[in-house]
């Protein structure tokens, strides 16, 4: 039963690891990120109060602003304002 | 219980790490503020742009070589990694700026009052730096996307290395001159100029470390070779005294004696080389001369020892293929030669490399070894391997491998006539190494379906030693059985395919990406899932089901069967619990697989309409449950009359409630029923209950001996209560007796019918003691001749109008 307890507790601390970056839009327009991941840049654009998820591995990110950030992939971006906040 | 104990013992040291993982980010973080920091930052991007170019400059000239190309590849990937840290560092730094910037607020437009100096100097110097951040991390990101094209560059010249190397043609006829052999000749002089040399060297100043190497890894080699005989002896020792072994048995005894002793022999020479290394006595070159030599020599041994397993040409019952004995030894010599053959030429190929040889002897020997190994693969097909029908001539193989093979053989020759040696050395590799590998594998999986099969699992040695120790039935064994089957199986196939991935030329780190990448995140047009994720909440549901239920188990035997609890309160909380832990396990699984429940909320509201129409009954049945559950007008083991039906309560489920009739038969009746009808409980506080038996005597016979009569045997039943007393009612007059009734309490309701038989079985008893005669209805008929006075003018001789029941005391 212990061993139970301690693998069940070992899922519930690894599962959320495994999970991607992702982003909510809180304003009332749709905004634009550019995502440069890998090789490859492209621009994300989320609808008023729409969350994507994008960068399982890490990125580059330019929020609406112009401001730039890196994220790891497991961060949740919140746009207010057309400024980036990470959670 | 010993290991709880070290546990607790343990936790202090096991929170002192984390507070130190934990801490050391922070404690190290460098100073964020300032401009040093930046510059530090930028001084560092500086430097990954430096080692880009350089990488850059190494891809030209590398171009042509496959292993250069991969290692600058997985500096590239470091590089890309370092680049996004140092990226990431500066989040704090840039989150400083934003909240100060907040509180500082807008600039504030004309007409409105002017701002301090002073607060527009810092809003002016935070924008600076913000602007430089922003500037450096454009920078990394320009460098991150170069990086990646140069990765993504290298896997395309990869490829198309690949494919040169294939479709690459060699001049033959050079390659078969005269001069080759003298070239040969140089060049194994050469080698073996090397070996002597690094061998008297090694011999006359480090014959220590020579000595404790072969020590060493000779002793690393008997440990695996004793404790894998110590573990697995009786598996691959097999006893020649069993005329007919199980085929399960036959298929462990093969995977085992081939999988330990190539083990064995792989961590031999492994650690040879290994102590030679960490000795310092393995010079650059032969390092590079042993390398290939051991793992050829491994890849033979084993190929050879898994030809020996599988046809077993001295063990004729051991054999897993049902084939002759003179073709099992036949096969055998054939594929080891193959292998041999085949390591040979590679192995030489990689010495001509190292002394940098003439391409001509690299051609001839690999022609040569091509094309040997093209015969003994036909060699191989032409085996008739297979016992004919009663003296008839054996059978070849079946048509399907005979193609296959000879396929193979001749593709091998005919490319390495025509001087396609690359491609020819790459098909007769694979056929070897991907061959041995797919032979494991299918062996594997033949092994995963004998487990499965009816009985095996339970005749095996660890089946028989599962059922020793936890004493388990057959059928948990068969499942069990099943399983093992099933996850031997896929164990088979997580360690064969990327095996065989790798062998073609894919790289370790393309396969752990792609298993990230396919595990991680699967999309489907819009929708994307994670198998990992649903996997790891699967996993979880399952656990927490169980920890559930364990829980519901535990409340019920430790606490509330002490607690002097109301079983059908018991009963109440164990359900209500079982199903609280079900919902908790679910919620549990469905947020670890990362699905979102505001998604499904969505779809929920927008469905609850229709499911409520759908579902009505349902939803109506599962609510009046969860009323029954906290009402409790009955629990189970209460006598139960419901409508038309009457029985015990077996058990109250959140939809239906099972009741068991006195027939034994079971009726699920829906709870709504149970609640919007009237129930009747015989069982509900207590199971006191009134049993009546009417009895009627004979008209004329004295009734007050009749009542003392019959008060007396209920007064002496010994189940009858005496309070409330027994009563015997003179019910009324009937139309051939004088009926009375004995109306008794008893304490257990369910004992009515031996009650009601012993008061039964004592009246008649008394009355034929005492002469009291008990009467049954008789009809008398009259029959009368002549024309009805009536004068209805019935012409019917027959009239049964006169109906006169007379209750007549007849005695038999």
């Amino acid at each position: 039963m212990k061993r139970t307890l301690l693998a069940f507790a070992a899922i519930l601390a690894g599962a959320p690891a495994a999970l991607a970056a992702s982003a909510v839009n809180q304003d009332g327009d749709p905004r634009t990120i550019i995502v440069t991941e890998g090789g490859s840049q492209a621009d994300i654009v989320i609808g008023p109060g729409e969350t994507v998820e994008f960068c399982p591995t890490g990125c580059f990110v330019t929020m609406p602003n112009g401001d730039r950030e890196v994220l790891t992939g497991t961060e949740t971006i919140e746009i207010t304002g057309g400024r980036g906040r990470i959670r | 219980m010993a290991s709880l104990s070290d546990l607790i013992k343990a936790l202090p040291g096991f929170l002192l790490v984390l507070a130190v993982i934990f801490c050391a980010p922070a404690m190290a973080q460098p100073q964020t503020t300032g401009n040093g920091f930046i510059a530090s930052q930028k001084e560092k991007i500086d430097d990954i742009a430096r080692q880009t170019q350089q990488l850059a400059s190494q891809l030209e000239e590398k171009a042509g070589d496959d292993t250069g190309l991969v290692q600058i590849r997985v500096e590239l990937e470091k590089l890309a990694r370092d680049l996004l840290a140092s990226g990431v560092a500066f989040r704090p730094r840039i989150s400083e700026i934003n909240d100060r910037l907040e509180q500082l607020g807008p600039e504030r437009a004309e007409g409105e009052p002017a701002e301090p100096e002073l607060v527009q100097q810092e809003r002016q110097r935070l924008l600076d730096e913000k602007a430089e951040i922003n500037a450096l991390i454009g920078e990394a990101e320009a460098l991150s996307l170069r990086i990646n094209r140069m990765i993504e560059q290298i896997a395309q010249m990869r490829r198309d290395l690949f494919t040169s190397a294939l479709s690459r043609r060699y001049d033959i006829t050079a390659a078969l001159s005269p001069q080759v052999l003298n070239e040969l000749h140089t060049d194994l002089g050469k080698a073996y100029d090397t070996v002597a040399s690094w061998l008297r060297f090694t011999a006359s100043f480090k014959l220590r470390a020579l000595l404790l190497t072969v020590f060493f890894s000779l002793a690393a080699a008997l440990v695996l070779h004793l404790a894998g005989r110590r573990l697995f002896g009786n598996l691959i020792d097999p006893d020649l005294n069993e005329a007919e072994p199980t085929y399960l048995s036959r298929l462990s005894l093969a995977l085992w004696s081939t999988l330990l002793p190539s083990a064995a022999f792989g961590i031999l020479l492994g650690s040879a080389y290994f102590f030679l290394d960490v000795f310092g006595i393995l010079r650059r070159d032969i390092a590079e001369l042993l390398w290939p030599l051991f793992s050829v020599a491994v890849v033979v041994f084993f190929v050879y020892r898994l030809a020996l397993a599988v046809l077993a040409p001295k063990r004729e019952n051991w054999r897993l293929l049902p084939v002759e004995t003179s073709a099992a030894g036949k096969l055998c010599l054939l594929v080891g030669v193959t292998a041999t053959v085949t390591g040979f030429d590679f192995f030489m190929n990689r010495l001509y490399e190292l002394f940098g040889s003439q391409l001509s002897l690299t051609v001839a020997t690999s022609f040569l070894a091509t094309i040997v190994v093209g015969v003994l693969l036909i060699l191989i097909g032409s085996v008739k391997p297979f016992p004919g029908e009663e003296g008839a001539r054996p059978r070849p193989w079946p048509i399907i491998f005979r193609v296959l093979i000879y396929g193979f053989a001749a593709a091998t020759i005919i490319a390495a006539l025509f001087g396609y040696i690359g491609f020819s050395r790459f098909l007769s590799q694979q056929v070897v190494v991907t061959g041995a590998i797919l032979a494991t594998m299918y062996i594997g999986f033949l092994a995963g379906g004998a487990m499965s099969g009816d009985g095996a699992f339970a005749g095996s040695a660890v089946g028989r030693l599962l059922s020793r120790r936890f004493s388990l039935d057959a059928t948990t064994l068969d499942q069990l059985g099943l399983v093992a089957g099933l996850a031997t199986n896929v164990a088979v196939v997580l360690v064969g395919a990327p095996l065989i991935l790798l062998q073609w030329g894919f790289h370790w780190a393309e396969l752990t990406a792609w298993t990230y990448g396919i595990a991680n995140k699967v999309s489907i047009g819009n929708i994307s899932f994670s198998l990992v994720g649903i996997l790891s909440g699967l996993l979880v549901f399952i656990v927490g089901y169980f920890v559930a239920r364990w829980f519901q188990a535990w409340l019920d035997s430790r606490v509330m069967a002490r607690s002097r609890l109301d079983t059908g309160v018991r009963n109440s909380v164990r359900t209500a619990i079982g199903y609280a832990g079900v919902v908790v396990a679910a919620l549990f699984g469905v947020a670890t697989a990362g699905i979102d429940l505001s998604n499904l909320a969505l779809v929920a509201s927008a469905l609850s309409v229709g499911i409520g129409f759908g579902l009505r009954n349902i939803l109506e049945n599962f609510v009046s449950g969860l009323i029954l559950l906290v009402e409790r007008p009955f629990k189970a083991g209460d006598w139960i009359v419901a409508g038309a039906v009457s029985g015990t309560v077996k058990k109250i489920s959140v939809r239906a409630t099972e009741i068991e009739t006195f027939q034994r038969q079971t009726v699920i009746l829906p709870n709504s029923e149970l609640i919007n009808a009237a129930v009747g409980n015989w069982t509900h506080k207590n199971s006191l209950g009134r049993v009546e038996i009417p009895i009627g005597v004979a008209y004329g016979t004295d009734v007050k001996k009749v009542h003392a009569i019959l008060l007396d045997i209920a007064q002496s039943n010994r189940l009858v209560l005496k309070n409330p007393e027994p009563f015997v009612l003179f019910a009324g007059f009937g139309d051939s007796s004088l009926d009375f009734e004995i109306r008794v309490y008893l304490a257990d309701i369910l004992a009515q019918l031996e009650v009601q038989n012993e008061i039964r079985f004592a009246i008649v008893e008394a009355f034929e003691r005492e002469g009291i005669e008990i009467p049954f209805p008789q009809r008398d008929i009259h029959f009368r001749s002549g024309p009805s006075p009536s004068g209805a003018g019935a012409s019917g001789s027959v009239d049964g109008e006169s109906e006169n029941e007379e209750d007549q005391a007849e005695s038999g």
